[in-house]
């Protein structure tokens, strides 16, 4: 046989299995509802305080684990510095150059050695929320394997798209004064565009906090969603060739959503440096 | 029409339609940030670090589709 004929019959091979999967029988039909996965139960009910609910719900299950994961890297890290790093300092020394000279050095004109502490806190807790949310862990329903992350939750990004609200006035009205809000319109604008500007930017100021905290809600709820979409596929269709194939695609996919874990931990940060930075060195 | 029909036909215009422009301007912004690290290697980290805080900016728009598609398919 020639080294030629010999892909095309591998080709012809792989179809052939394929089509004999597609014939195979698959199971009854089962449903499956891709929103449950994203209800909160509560996992350990509590007495209610007032209007607030203290049950512990996943969502709380991962924040924890976010916070006690992030707190045992770095006593871990703290215990075992070296002069000559091993690969697990070198790893960590290279996330928080990024962090230093990536996001915060980029970004911020000045105060860099204030706000990096937080800026480098955000980064690292979505980071590890982000990446935490990529296993199964088991607090599903009935404490049921499932996929869930503390940043697919919109009060949790909320929550911390508050903290770069509050600290871009804050940082901009110990800086610059009252001056932060004149400034907000440039000061040679003519008087009616100027006042319109000033509107202009109030209403930017309001929808960076929305457009922060949904961005990255909704990156981490489509990533989860997609892949309960490609599992649940094979559950509806009772077939081994939708089946096979959507559980290779879900691998690809799985892949792409730890790219999207560090890309949106990394956006998050750099854009609360950027609106930080923005509010201190005001354009005049 | 039959108002069920209608939430998942509105949620699927929604998306799709929503995708068009962020995918557009996705495709520009990445396209032209490679010319310019083609032309200028020596600037591409902070090319790199803009376009990244482009792509969060941009990726948002569709993910403002994609939160009304639930919206639509869930609460609505």
């Amino acid at each position: 046989m020639s080294g030629r004929l010999r892909p095309l019959l591998a080709a012809v091979g792989v179809l052939v299995a394929l089509c004999l999967l597609a014939l195979l029988p698959g199971g009854q039909r089962q449903e499956f509802e891709v929103a449950r996965e994203f209800e909160l139960e509560p996992l350990v009910r509590l007495p209610s305080l007032g209007p607030v609910d203290l049950s512990i719900n996943k969502a709380v299950i991962y924040l924890w684990l976010t916070a006690g994961v992030l707190v045992a890297l770095s006593l871990a890290i703290n215990r075992s510095l070296r002069m000559q790093p091993g690969r697990f300092q070198a790893a960590v020394e290279g996330l928080y150059e990024l962090a230093r000279d990536g996001i915060v050095g980029s970004a911020m004109k000045s105060g860099r050695a204030t706000w990096f502490p937080y800026i480098a806190s955000v980064f690292f807790f979505v980071l590890v929320s982000n990446l935490l949310g990529l296993l199964p862990l088991p607090f599903g329903e009935h404490w049921q394997p499932s996929y869930y992350a503390a940043t697919a939750n919109l009060y949790v990004t909320v929550t911390l798209a508050l903290f770069t609200f509050v600290f871009t006035h804050y940082a901009g009205l110990r800086r610059n004064g009252l001056r932060y809000f004149v400034n907000w319109a440039p000061a040679s604008a003519p008087p009616v565009l100027k006042q319109l500007i000033w509107a202009i930017h109030l209403v930017s100021e309001v929808f960076r906090l929305v457009s922060l905290s949904v961005r990255l809600f909704a990156n981490m709820l489509a990533g989860h969603a997609i892949l309960a979409v490609f599992f649940a596929m094979a559950l509806i269709f009772q077939n081994y060739l939708v089946a096979a194939v959507l559980q290779g695609a879900s691998v690809l996919i799985y892949l792409f959503e730890i790219f999207v874990a560090v890309i949106q931990a990394f956006i998050f940060a750099i854009l609360s440096a950027v609106y930080i930075g923005g509010a201190m060195d005001q354009e005049h | 029409m039959n108002p069920e029909a209608a939430k998942l036909l509105g949620a699927g215009l929604a998306m799709g339609l929503g995708a068009i422009g962020p995918g557009v301007g996705l495709g520009i912004m990445i396209g032209q940030a490679f010319q310019g690290i083609a032309r200028q290697p020596e600037m591409a980290n902070d090319i790199r670090t803009n376009m990244f805080i482009g792509i969060g900016v941009t990726e948002a728009v569709a993910l403002y589709a994609f939160v009304v598609a639930l919206i639509l398919i869930f609460v609505a």
